[in-house]
C-alpha cells in the first residue's frame, strides 16, 4: 500500500509563510519527488513573499483576534450606550470573574483537545463536582480542604471513566462523552431530588467566590494558575509534546514509541480534574449547590478552544489564544448586555463564534493549500 | 502552417514555453513534439518542470507570453490564454495521478459522472441506456465487467482503466487528440502496474496518442516509444526508447552517473551477526531464518503481499508474533512492543510515509525529535535551545533543506520529509534499521541522498534490512538480498546481485511447499 503525499484536507495553516524550503519549490505533491538540488548547502532565496508587507499580513493574521479585543474593548468603553458601565472596576472584575469558570473548563478541553480528542462533558463532570461538594459539606461533615480536594478528584475520576472507554472501546470521544455527559445528568438528578443546597457551604468558599486579591477577583487568580498550569503542560513537557504528536499522526506517535493509549486516557483524566476545579469555582461562586447544570457550557468550552486555534500559533490549540478568544468572547457578550440586548445574546453570540472560528480554520486552511498548489511545478 | 517534417503527423507540438512563478523559472522555452499514435514519455525529478508542463497544457496554469501550442494541422495558439475548455475541445484528455474515482458508486455511474446521465421522461436518469453506452465502452477499451458492478470490485489497474475511459469517451475516433497522463501508477500496487501498461500498449496500438508522465523508469521504458526528460525547467533531450537502459536515463535526469547514485558497497564485509532470526511466525510469515550482518545492508526481495513489511513491523514490536526465537548481538530479543524494540537499539522507517511517520502540522524540529523528548526535559524544565541546536546539527548531517527548523513538516518536498524521518532514527544510532521502501516518492536525486545515508550509517556499525519493491534498485543498494516468499526466506543472494535473477526467484514457484 502506497499513499503518496497530499495536503491533509484539514491541515490549518501555520505561523510561518509557506517557506521555499529549497529550489525551485516547495511541493505538497511529493509523488513527483524531492528537490532536484542534491548538492550544495541548504539554499535559501528570499522571494518577493519574505516583503514589509508579507511580514504585516502574518502579524495581522496572527494577532488578528487581538485586534478584535482591543477594538471591541474600545467600542464599549467609547459607545454611548455602554460607556458610562462597561468602563468600571467592578463592571470589569465582574466580568473576568464570569469567564474564570468557562475558562478553567476550556484550558482542560485543550488537554484532550491538543491530542485529537474532545470531552462534550467537561460541563456536566463540573455541575457534578459542584452539588457533591456541596453535599459532602453540608451532609457528610467534609472540612474546606477536604471538600475541594475531594470535588477536583470526582472530576479526575470521571475523566478517568471517559479515558477509560475511549481508549479501551475505541469508540468515538464524541459519542462517548455524550454519553457520559447525559449519564452524569441522570444521576445528579437522582442524588439530589432536584434539591439546592442553600445551607452548610463554609463561608470560606462562599467568600472566595466574591472577594478580591490586589484587586482582582480570587477566583480569576486560580483562571490564571490554571492556564500557567496548562501552557507549561502542554509546551513544555515531553507528555505535552507527545499529545501534540497523537494529535498530528496517530500511527506515526505509536511508531515513535508514545504510549498512544495511556497518554490519551491520562488527559481525559487531566481534563476531568480540571472540570472538578472548576466544579467548585461554581460553587464558590454561587455559594450554594445548584442540581440544575447550565446546558451550554461544554459547547462554550469548545468554542474557546477553535477561536483560540485562530490566534498567535494560527492553527494549533495554544493557551495564550484560548485566553484571548475567552476575553473576547466576554467583552462582547457583556458589552452587548449593557447595550441592552436580553440574555440570549449569550449563546447566541457563543455559537455563532464557534461557527466562525471553525469557518475561519477552514479558511486559513485553504488559502495555505492553493498557494502551495500554486508553487509546486 | 508550421513546418511539419515529412515524417509522422504531428498531435500535439509545444514551442517555445515558458513559465516563471515568483521570478523562478520553471520552465525554460520547452520545445516538444508529439508524434501522432507514440507513446511519449516526460521524465524529470521534482522542480524539472514536468508538472508544470502539464499544468500548462490543461490550461490549468497560463504560460509566460510568447509559447506556442500546435495542435495536429491546426494553426498555432498562444499558449499563455489557453483555457481547460479550449484543451478539452482540442482533444487533450488528462488523467491525474489520484483519478477522481468513486469506488462505492457502479462502473456505470463513474462513467456518466465524466458526461452525463442520460435523461429519460421528467428528467429521470435513463438506467437502461447508461448501462447499454456503458458496456459498449466497456467492451471497446476491454474491460471485462458488468456496468452496474460497483467500481471497488475491479482489480486496481482497472479502476485506473475506467478512468482513462471516461477521459476518452466523448470523442468519436481512437486517432484524434492526445491522451495524457500523469503518474498513473503512483497509486497502484506493483503487481497491477503490468496490467495497465499492457492496456496502454493496446490504446497506442490503436492509434491513440500518449502523453505519459511518470518517474518509474522501467515503467516508461517498457511503454514508451520516445522520452524527454527535463532538468530544472530545461529539457535534457528527446531520445528513442528502443534500447535504452535505466542507466542512461538515470543520468539523464540527475546530470551524473549511476554509480554515484547508489555508492558502492564496502568489499569487505564482516562475519559478525548483528541479529539472528529463527523460525519466526507472525501473520503471513511461516518460519523465516535470516541473519543480518554487522555493517551489512539486507536487501529483501519480495512481492506485495510476501510479508515483507511485516517482517520488519514483527522485528519491531509493532506485528505481532506468534512463534520464533531472535538475538540481537548475541542476547535474546523478543520485541513486545516499540518501546521495547526501540530500547533494545532498534529503529523502524515505514512505509507509507503520511500515514505512519510524519507529525504534519507540528514543526521540522518537533518530527525529528518525536518519541525522544523526554531526553530533553530534565528538572522540570524542558530544555528547548539545546533541543533546537540539536535538530539543526541533525539538519545539516542528514541533508535535509529547510529554511528553519520550526517550519511546518509538511512544507517540505517529499525527499526532504523522508529525511526527516530516516535522521530521526539515524541521529540516535541504531544497531537495526529497518527501511521499508525508503525512496517511495522520492526522485533518482534525494534518492541517492538517501542511500548515501545508509551507508554512512553502515559505516558507523548500524546494520540495515532494507525493503524496495524496484528489483534494480534492490540489486544496487544492497550487499545480499534474501529472497522473501511464501512466508518464508527461500534464497539469500550474494553479491554480484542480478535484478533479473531476482526478480525470477521472487516470482517463481520452485522451493515453496
Amino acid at each position: 500500500m502506497t499513499t503518496r503525499s497530499r495536503p491533509r484536507p484539514d491541515a490549518v495553516a501555520s505561523d510561518l509563510p509557506a517557506q521555499r524550503a529549497d529550489d525551485p519549490v516547495v511541493t505538497n505533491t511529493a509523488a513527483s519527488g524531492a528537490t532536484n538540488a542534491p548538492d550544495g548547502p541548504p539554499v535559501v532565496r528570499r522571494g518577493p513573499q519574505h516583503t514589509v508587507a508579507a511580514f504585516g499580513s502574518r502579524i495581522l493574521r496572527q494577532y488578528s483576534l487581538v485586534f478584535l479585543l482591543v477594538a471591541s474593548f474600545v467600542l464599549y468603553s467609547t459607545w454611548s450606550k455602554t460607556s458610562s458601565v462597561f468602563l468600571t472596576g467592578d463592571s470589569l472584575r465582574v466580568m473576568v470573574a464570569g469567564q474564570a469558570v468557562i475558562g478553567v473548563l476550556t484550558l482542560g478541553i485543550l488537554v484532550t483537545m491538543v491530542a485529537g480528542n474532545f470531552d462534550l462533558s467537561v460541563g456536566n463532570i463540573a455541575g457534578l463536582s459542584q452539588i457533591m461538594t456541596a453535599t459532602l459539606y453540608a451532609k457528610h461533615g467534609f472540612g474546606l480542604w477536604e471538600g475541594i480536594v475531594a470535588g477536583i478528584l470526582i472530576g479526575g475520576f470521571v475523566g478517568g471513566i471517559n479515558g477509560m472507554l475511549v481508549t479501551i472501546l475505541r469508540v468515538d470521544p464524541f459519542i462517548i462523552t455524550l454519553g457520559t455527559a447525559s449519564a452524569i445528568l441522570g444521576f445528579v438528578d437522582w442524588y439530589t431530588k432536584d434539591q439546592s443546597i442553600v445551607n452548610g457551604i463554609p463561608a470560606a468558599i462562599s467568600n472566595f467566590g466574591k472577594d478580591n486579591l490586589l484587586g482582582i477577583p480570587d477566583i480569576v487568580w486560580v483562571l490564571a494558575l490554571v492556564a500557567v498550569l496548562v501552557y507549561y503542560l502542554l509546551e513544555h513537557t515531553p507528555y505535552g509534546r507527545n499529545l501534540h504528536a497523537i494529535g498530528s499522526n496517530r500511527a506515526a506517535a505509536r511508531l515513535v514509541g508514545i504510549r498512544v493509549e495511556r497518554s490519551i486516557a491520562m488527559a481525559f483524566v487531566i481534563n476531568g480534574l480540571f472540570a472538578g476545579v472548576a466544579g467548585v469555582l461554581m460553587l464558590a461562586r454561587a455559594g450554594a449547590g445548584n442540581p440544575q447544570i447550565p446546558p451550554t457550557l461544554a459547547l462554550t468550552a469548545l468554542a474557546g478552544a477553535f477561536l483560540g486555534a485562530a490566534s498567535f500559533k494560527v492553527g494549533r490549540l495554544n493557551v495564550p489564544g484560548t485566553i484571548v478568544a475567552l476575553l473576547f468572547l466576554a467583552v462582547n457578550i457583556t458589552g452587548l448586555q449593557y447595550a441592552g440586548v436580553a440574555n440570549w445574546i449569550n449563546e447566541m453570540f457563543t455559537g455563532l463564534s464557534l461557527i466562525f472560528a471553525i469557518a475561519l480554520a477552514a479558511v486559513l486552511s485553504k488559502e495555505r493549500t492553493v498557494k502551495k498548489t500554486r508553487k509546486s511545478a | 502552417m508550421p513546418a511539419v517534417m515529412a515524417g509522422p503527423r504531428t498531435a500535439l507540438a509545444v514551442r517555445g514555453l515558458s513559465k516563471t512563478y515568483a521570478g523562478n523559472l520553471a520552465l525554460d522555452s520547452l520545445f516538444l513534439q508529439i508524434r501522432s499514435g507514440e507513446v511519449h514519455a516526460l521524465l524529470g525529478g521534482n522542480g524539472s518542470g514536468k508538472s508544470t508542463t502539464i499544468k500548462i497544457l490543461a490550461g490549468v496554469v497560463p504560460a509566460d507570453p510568447g509559447g506556442e501550442l500546435v495542435l495536429g494541422d491546426s494553426e498555432p495558439v498562444g499558449a499563455h490564454d489557453w483555457t481547460p475548455a479550449k484543451a478539452h475541445a482540442a482533444g487533450l484528455r488528462f488523467v491525474h495521478q489520484q483519478p477522481a474515482v468513486f469506488p462505492e458508486l457502479s462502473i456505470a455511474e463513474n462513467l456518466a459522472l465524466g458526461a452525463d446521465f442520460p435523461r429519460g421522461a421528467g428528467g429521470r436518469i435513463d438506467w437502461r441506456a447508461l448501462n447499454a453506452r456503458s458496456a459498449e465502452l466497456l467492451e471497446r477499451y476491454e474491460i471485462h465487467a458488468s456496468p452496474k458492478a460497483p467500481l471497488a470490485s475491479l482489480r486496481a489497474a482497472d479502476r485506473c482503466r475506467v478512468a482513462i475511459v471516461r477521459a476518452l469517451q466523448d470523442r468519436d475516433d481512437a486517432e484524434s487528440g492526445v491522451l495524457i497522463l500523469d503518474e498513473p501508477t503512483a497509486a497502484l500496487p506493483a503487481a497491477e502496474v503490468d496490467h495497465l501498461l499492457e492496456a496502454l500498449r493496446g490504446y497506442a496500438a490503436a492509434g491513440q496518442t500518449i502523453l505519459y508522465v511518470s518517474h518509474r523508469l522501467d515503467e516508461v521504458l517498457s511503454v514508451a516509444d520516445r522520452v524527454t526528460v527535463l532538468r530544472d525547467g530545461r529539457k535534457v533531450d528527446t531520445v528513442e526508447a528502443e534500447g535504452l537502459r535505466e542507466a542512461d536515463l538515470i543520468e539523464m535526469i540527475v546530470g551524473r552517473p549511476l554509480d554515484r547514485v547508489f555508492p558502492s558497497a564496502p568489499l569487505e564485509t564482516t562475519e559478525d551477526v548483528a541479529l539472528t532470526i529463527r523460525g519466526l511466525r507472525a501473520g503471513p510469515l511461516h518460519g523465516v531464518d535470516l541473519t543480518l550482518r554487522k555493517g551489512e545492508v539486507l536487501g529483501i526481495a519480495g512481492l506485495l503481499g510476501s510479508g515483507r513489511s511485516e517482517l520488519l513491523r514483527s522485528l519491531f514490536g509493532a506485528y505481532a508474533v506468534d512463534a520464533g526465537a531472535m538475538k540481537l548481538d548475541g542476547k535474546d530479543y523478543t520485541p513486545t512492543s516499540p518501546q521495547a524494540a526501540m530500547k533494545a537499539g532498534i529503529a523502524y522507517v515505514p512505509e507509507d510515509r503520511q500515514a505512519e511517520a510524519l507529525l504534519s502540522g507540528e514543526s521540522v524540529r518537533a518530527n525529528l525529535m518525536a518519541g525522544q523528548e523526554s531526553s530533553y526535559f530534565r528538572k522540570f524544565l524542558y530544555r528547548h535551545r539545546l533541543e533546537r541546536s540539536d535538530a539543526q546539527r541533525s539538519i545539516s548531517d542528514f541533508l535535509i533543506r529547510v529554511v528553519s527548523d520550526a517550519q511546518p513538516v509538511e512544507t517540505l518536498s517529499g525527499g526532504n520529509q523522508q529525511k526527516v524521518v530516516m535522521a530521526r532514527w539515524l541521529r540516535r544510532r541504531p544497531k537495526v534499521l529497518l527501511l521499508d521502501e525508503p525512496t517511495q516518492g522520492v526522485d533518482v536525486g534525494a534518492r541517492a541522498e538517501i542511500y548515501q545515508l545508509i551507508r554512512q550509517a553502515t559505516e558507523q556499525g548500524t546494520s540495515v534490512i532494507l525493503v524496495v519493491s524496484e528489483p534494480e534498485e534492490l540489486a544496487h543498494a544492497s550487499d545480499r538480498v534474501a529472497v522473501l516468499r511464501g512466508g518464508r526466506i527461500t534464497t539469500v543472494v550474494e553479491r554480484p546481485i542480478d535484478a533479473h535473477k531476482l526478480t525470477e526467484l521472487m516470482n517463481s514457484s520452485e522451493g515453496t511447499q
